[in-house]
């Protein structure tokens, strides 16, 4: 209680509004970090797993391939980003911890993406292949937003991974919010390091309702309740 | 609406082999243009795959089929579907899409314009019975079983193909609405003139909507004919017992009292006041079931109020005999 009332005291402290260790800053570098592992994790996985899921075909591969990258732990991957990064000059901090959280954010996209797509009726889609649809079109205006909620589903699960992650690169120096808690830890700051950590869960909770919201948005009210009058 | 727009569609020794099974065993036969022909046979039979073959979701491993001469590997199978109306048992609409959407898919794949579309979406709504008004917007989950086979059949038809293919359309329905579908989608293959390829397993489906009936059996055609003759001459056993051991009645379902012979030998003053009233074009098996339920021997046929002469029992046992 004494923590959190001490954390509730750091964060209405105005000094910690300002400079490079300011909140906003901190978040903002957070979701940098985040958003940029999880697009480039969605331009890899998302393509793959819905050819892969349209075909048919090497799924069983992709989808093991894959789930090496969830059996890595992340703290070795963030030690392996750091040797592939150290020799190309690109500093510590940012690309060491993007680095390692894509492979974190793969798994869930692609494997979803490719279940999305086989699990689509194969009546609707020999429909549309009669009707004279071509591969693309299929894949494109039938199978994916048939798939999107199995879809969108992977990757709220990897951005909701990769944002508590994101923390594990303050060891590497990055910016975001694990600064707060490393060095809160640190420095013997516990307030710092509590105010982080609830920083972070928030974060996540925000995402995960985002990504909730643009579900509702973006899927087709005629597959969000099905067999229920609308 | 135009009549006879459709195209014949003709099977030339076609073939279809996986690895060492034969599917299909050189087919042949032709469907002449605004026809329906049922391919009927049990499961198994081939007659699936001589269907898909015709819009190419199946590939022939011999043979020809031409729809109007044209020989429909000569075309990009894109290009080829978009001109053959597709409807399969479980109607396969796209559930993410309005009704509106579905029934537009081929017109939109082939560019027309909007307005276009709208116009066309309206009218075929309404052909298969569905307020264009109150269905335009749904969503197929939220339509019946009935309902969603003629949004089917509407989607089928959009880009007026000249070839229809269905493959047990109206399998999954109860049979109230399967016999009303029936009725309705044969009303509207006659004023379209669309010719049809239709594969039930149901043999009175065959017969009430076959122009032709092709029965098949591993893959084999076993006998290709008239309704009609089908039930009057049964190539084998095999099809005799496909098609019941009740054709008779069934024959007589196809035959009308304005077709037989009747007995014109017949005061109708003098006949018994139970015989019924009968009208030329009444079926012969609606007309036994008359005979049958009043007590009578036969049956006073009236054509706009003037006698035309009896129907007798034993007349109709002579038309269930005879060959036509």
């Amino acid at each position: 209680m004494r923590l959190l009332l001490d954390a509730l005291r750091w964060f209405i402290d105005p000094s910690h509004y300002q400079g490079s260790d300011a909140i906003q800053t901190r978040i903002l570098e957070h979701v940098e970090m985040s958003g940029f592992a999880v697009l480039v994790a969605i331009a890899l996985a998302l393509p793959i797993g819905l050819i892969l899921g349209h075909t048919g075909r090497l799924g069983f591969v992709a989808v093991s391939v894959a789930n090496v990258g969830r059996a890595l732990p992340s703290l070795a991957l963030l030690a392996l980003a750091l040797i592939v990064v150290l020799p190309l000059g690109l500093g510590l901090g940012f690309w060491p911890t993007v680095l390692a959280l894509i492979p974190l954010a793969v798994p869930p996209i692609l494997t979803n993406a490719y279940v999305a797509v086989r699990n689509v009726d194969r009546d609707v889609v020999e429909a549309a292949r009669g009707m004279g649809l071509g591969e693309s079109d299929i894949l494109r205006a039938i199978e994916l937003p048939l798939a999107l909620p199995l879809v969108i589903a992977g990757v709220r699960t990897a951005a909701v991974n990769v944002v508590a992650t994101a923390t594990l690169g303050a060891i590497v120096a990055s910016g975001g919010l694990g600064r707060y808690i490393v060095d809160g830890f640190a420095l013997q700051e516990y307030d710092r390091l509590f105010a982080g950590a609830l920083l972070v869960a928030a974060l996540a909770i925000v995402v995960e309702a985002s990504l909730a919201a643009f579900e509702k948005a973006a899927v087709s009210p005629g597959i969000r309740h099905p067999g229920s009058a609308l | 609406m135009a009549t006879q727009r459709g195209a014949s569609v003709e099977f030339r020794e076609v073939s279809k082999r996986y690895s060492d099974q034969v599917a299909v065993d050189r087919l042949s036969f032709t469907v002449p243009a605004g026809k329906i022909c049922v391919l009927v046979g049990p499961s198994g039979s081939g007659k699936t795959t001589s269907l898909k073959m015709v819009n190419r979701l199946v590939e022939p491993s011999e043979g020809q089929i031409l729809i109007d001469g044209t020989n429909v590997l000569a075309e990009e199978p894109t290009t080829l579907r978009r001109r053959i109306g597709y409807v399969i048992q479980q109607v396969g609409l796209f559930p993410h899409q309005t009704i509106a959407e579905n029934v537009a898919t081929v017109p939109r794949l082939l560019r027309w314009s909007g307005e276009r579309i709208d116009a066309r979406v309206t009218e075929l709504l309404t052909l298969v019975g569905l307020d264009p008004r109150r269905y335009a917007k749904r969503y197929p989950a939220q339509l019946s079983g009935g309902e969603r086979q003629r949004v089917g059949v509407a989607r089928a038809l959009a880009a007026e193909p000249p070839v229809m293919l269905m493959d047990e359309p109206f399998g999954a329905v109860d049979p109230i609405v399967r016999d009303r579908l029936q009725q309705e989608f044969l009303q509207i293959q006659r004023s379209q003139g669309t010719t049809v390829l239709f594969v039930t397993h149901d043999i009175d489906e065959a017969i009430r909507l076959g122009d032709r009936v092709a029965v098949m059996r591993g893959g084999r055609l076993v006998q290709f004919s008239p309704p009609a003759e089908l039930l009057a001459h049964p190539a084998n056993e095999f099809v005799a017992q496909f098609v019941g051991s009740d054709r008779g009645l069934k024959r007589l379902a196809l035959l009308t009292v304005g077709g037989t012979e009747l007995e014109t030998d017949v005061d109708p003053a003098r006949v018994e006041p139970k015989a019924p009233r009968l009208e030329p074009s009444m079926s012969l098996r609606d007309a036994l079931a008359r005979l049958l339920t009043s007590e009578s021997e036969l049956g006073l046929v009236y054509e706009d109020g003037r006698f035309r002469g009896a129907l007798t029992l034993r007349q109709i046992g002579h038309m269930i005999r005879s060959d036509a």
